[in-house]
This record gives structure tokens, sequence and C-alpha cells, in this order.
């Protein structure tokens, strides 16, 4: 018990010893996830928006003008048997034009000066889970071209591809700046033990002298190391949660996104949890490169 | 107890101890004389394992330090005191809490820990100063304090290099006699010293050392 305190003790002593190189680390660290945080914040929203949008999308399945009832039937039928096919409703021309008529109530008159109706027929699809992404989409809509008497699939293709590219962009690059930013982490929090190791290399050897193993020397810089990290990872989470509440709420003030605020979500509180312990484990991989440098011998 | 043979060691080809072989039985009280350079303290770092010989064998109670994994080295350490010129304590921690540093790393109950350290501070003098920090104390008690946490854990060896180097002659009288009453309860002492002040106060055997080599071997003196 005395031992826990005293290893306890140091690694506090440590830390209030070299408290401006302390401030510094933590400050820089949280800085630096804070950076890797605003790529996984993005990330996270873009994901869930893709996920939300590929739930949402519907494919219009259009049918040539001249199908007769009997192909209308087919084609339904084979729909309803396709297993990528959630769901399907019928949308005659009659009930196309009658929609039209609602949603543009002011360009209606353009559709009166052709005469008859020129909506065609269609299928609205739901397809299933499975079948969203983008190249499952793609799959499908060309293979329903060639059913007899399909005219067009069409659905929201740009926009689903488009945002899934930019997911996996984002992915990509919340990768690379957090692998690249997470070892500058470690660098920072490696000088500052460092540092302490170097203010205190007579306490080491006297207590190398007298008998100390070297986990019982290593211990309190490994602790410091760790509190370092967690005490930077949580910081650089206060900074991201007030940062994302005040990006909130000037998207709630622009009339245009009007709705999309809801929409942001912060990090889920495992994710938090995930992300301090990450911190603390690369605080201890930093004092356990220093503690290599620093030598076997003496520490 | 210790046993060295054909031991050599050198320091960037330089030689440092060359062919050394010699005996220390359990109890004894042993001078280790020399100038500046001889090769006194190198010795005693390759007692406490801190540095390891070019040639030769080092054998204490029977076990080669050369066949020590580093994991024993600690193990080695807590059977060895040591006394420095230099003290070296830290300035930071009370008087117990250095005496007690070498229990606190081998793990002892706090009782243990209290009773030892009283021990030991009360054979050096010093128990009514446990409270108060080194900078506070002249340099004969930080002395003495330093020889309290070599012997907290009853050592079966305690090596001094140069124990009296910074301190006057009286000074010098009282740690002498410390040493022996230490040597009196059955612990191996040996003292590193050029001092012949040192020598003139104590009547046992002498080892002198000169240029890393071994020039003398003086059995007790009737």
């Amino acid at each position: 018990m005395r031992r826990l305190l005293y290893l306890l003790r140091e690694a506090l002593a440590n830390v209030l010893t070299n408290r401006t190189t302390t401030v510094v680390a933590v400050a820089t660290t949280a800085f630096t996830f804070a950076c890797v945080g605003v790529f996984l914040l993005l990330y996270v929203n873009l994901r869930a928006m893709a996920l939300s949008l590929e739930q949402d999308i519907q494919v219009m399945v259009y049918l040539q003008d001249d199908v007769t009832g009997q192909v209308k039937s087919e084609i339904e039928q084979q729909l309803k048997a396709d297993r990528a096919v959630a769901a399907l409703t019928f949308v005659s021309k009659e009930q196309a034009l009658a929609d039209f008529q609602v949603q543009f109530p002011a360009e209606s008159h353009l559709l009166q000066g052709l005469g008859q109706n020129p909506l065609p027929a269609s299928f609205v699809v739901t397809l299933a889970a499975e079948s969203r992404s983008s190249d499952a989409m793609r799959r499908w809509a060309d293979r329903t071209k060639l059913i007899t008497g399909v005219g067009q699939v069409q659905y929201n293709q740009d926009w689903v591809e488009a945002l899934a590219g930019m997911v996996k962009y984002i992915e990509l690059a919340a990768i690379i700046v957090g692998v690249i930013l997470s070892a500058a982490s470690v660098t920072i929090i490696a000088n500052t033990i460092r540092l302490a190791l170097y203010s205190r290399r007579e306490e080491i050897e006297i207590l190398g002298m007298i008998g100390a193993s070297t986990t019982f020397i290593r211990v309190p810089y490994l602790l410091e190391g760790a509190a370092l990290g967690l005490l930077g990872s949580a910081l650089s989470l206060v900074i991201l949660k007030a940062g994302f509440e005040l990006f909130r709420h000037e998207i709630r003030s622009a009339s245009r996104f009007l709705g999309v605020d809801a929409l942001l979500t912060f990090f889920p509180w495992e994710m938090c949890l995930v992300l301090v312990l990450v911190g603390l484990f690369l605080g201890c991989a930093g004092s356990f490169l220093s503690l290599l440098r620093f030598g076997e011998g003496r520490a | 107890m210790i046993q060295l043979f054909h031991v050599s060691k050198y320091y960037d080809r330089r030689l440092a101890l060359s062919d050394i072989t010699l005996e220390v039985g359990k109890g004894e009280f042993i001078l280790l004389m020399g100038p500046s350079g001889a090769g006194k303290s190198t010795l005693l770092k390759l007692l406490i394992g801190a540095e390891r010989p070019e040639e030769g064998q080092i054998f204490m109670q029977g076990r080669s330090l050369a066949k020590l994994r580093p994991s024993e080295i600690p193990l080695l350490r807590r059977k060895v005191g040591v006394v420095l010129q230099d003290f070296r304590l830290l300035p930071k921690k009370t008087v117990f809490d250095n005496v007690s540093l070498p229990l606190l790393v081998q793990g002892a109950a706090n009782g243990e820990i209290r009773r030892k350290v009283t021990e030991a501070l009360r054979a050096v003098g010093l128990d009514h100063k446990k409270d108060l920090f080194p900078p506070g104390l002249s340099t004969g008690e930080q002395q003495r304090i330093c020889i309290a946490r070599a012997i907290v854990n009853g050592p079966i060896v305690l090596l001094a290099d140069e124990p009296t180097g910074n301190l006057d002659p009286d000074l010098t009288s009282e740690i002498i006699e410390l040493f022996k009453s230490i040597n009196a309860r059955g612990t191996t002492v040996i003292v590193a010293t050029h001092d012949p002040n040192v020598l003139a106060q104590v009547n046992r055997r002498v080892i002198t050392l000169d240029h890393g080599k071994l020039v003398s071997n003086e059995p007790v003196s009737a």
C-alpha cells in the first residue's frame, strides 16, 4: 500500500515539478487530438447522413407508354419476386399527373398545353437494406431496365455515389491525419517525460543503487505519461463539444439550413470513452519510448 | 563470501583493474586503499553489478555475478549497502523517507518500515531528526543518514566509497566508529579510501590498489 502511494505521489510530483512543460504537453496533445476529432466528427456525421439517405432512397421504374395491363402485371410480378425489392407501389399516369399538379402548381399549365398526359406510369420501389449501396443500386437498375415494358429506371444516383465517395475520402483522411497527429502526440509526451527523467536522473540512480526494480523506477513515469494523454484527450473532447455546439447554433440560426441541425450528432459516450482511453494508451506509449531511450541501466 | 578471480576491467581500452584476485570473508572489515584513479571505485561498482568485468569472475555468497540476469541485479543490490562520498540523499524527502527507500522498493509493510527505520536512525544517533530534510543537516549528519539508509535492510555487506572525503578529522573518527559498530554486528564492511587518517584508526586488513593493480593484501597487524 505504502509502495503504491509512493508511486502515485512520485507521478504527481513529476507533474507538479515540471508544471509548465506539463501544461504545454496537455495543451498541445489536446489540440492535436481535437484536429483528429474534427475529422472523426465529420466522418461520423456524413456516414450517418449517407445511411439515412440510403434508407430513404426510392427507385422509380417508369413503364413505356404503350404497355398493356398484361405486361404491367408481369412487370409487377417480376419485381415482387425480386429479393432486392422490399416494397413497391404502382403510380398510374393519372396519379402521376395529379401528384405533379400538387407538387408544382405553378408549372401545371405547361402540361395542359401538351393536350394528352405526358407522364408515364411507374412503380416506386424501395430496395432491401442489403441492396441500398450505390454499387448494388446501379447493378439492380441496369438489370431492371432489361425487363420488357420498362422504359427508364431512375434514382438519385449522383447524390448517393457522391456522398458514398465523400465518406470514403473523409474516412481515409481521418485515418491519415489520425496516424500523423497521434505520432505527434506520442512525441510530445515522450519529450515531456524525457525532461522529467533528466531532471530526476540522480534520484533514478539512487533508486537503482538501493535495489529498486526497473518496474518500480518506471511506473511513476508511465503513470505521468498516461495522465498527460488522458488529460489531453479529455480536454480535446471538451474543445470539440464546445465547437460542435457553436457550429450547431450557427446552423440553426441560418434559415437555409432549416432542420439540418437536428441531423448533426456528437460522439456517443462510448466513443468518447474510447477516445479518452486511446489518449491514455498513447501517453503510456510516449513514456515507454522515453524510458527505453533513457537506458535500461538507469531506468 | 566475496571472491574475485583474475578480474580485469577496461574503460575505452584504458585499464581500470588488472588481474585482481582476492577473497573477503564473512564479517571482515577491509580497507581498500590507493590514490585517486587506483581502481577502488571500479572495484566497488563491480561488486554491486553496476559494471561488468571484461575478464575474470566475481562470486558473492557462491553466486557468479556474471550469470545474474538483469532482473536479478536489484536483488543483489538489496543485500549490499552502499555509502558514497557525496551522500546521494534526496533533498526533497525527509530523513525518514530517505532511509525508508530501500525497504519501500522491496515492498516492506508499513509497520516493518517504521520499526527498521527507527532502529537504523537510532544506530547512527539521528532518530530525533527523522522529520527534517537533508539540506538542513550538517555534512556529518548527512553522511550518517546515508549510512542509516545503507544498513536499514540488514545488508550482508556494506560498501563505502570515500565516506570521509567531505568530513573533518573529528567527523571522520565518528564515521569510522560507526562502521566498526556495524561490523561488530556481523556485517562485512569494505571501505575504499585514500585518507591516511582512516588507516590510522582502523587496525584491520588493508588491500592496496595502484593503477588498477593489486599491490598489497596485508592481513590484520598484531
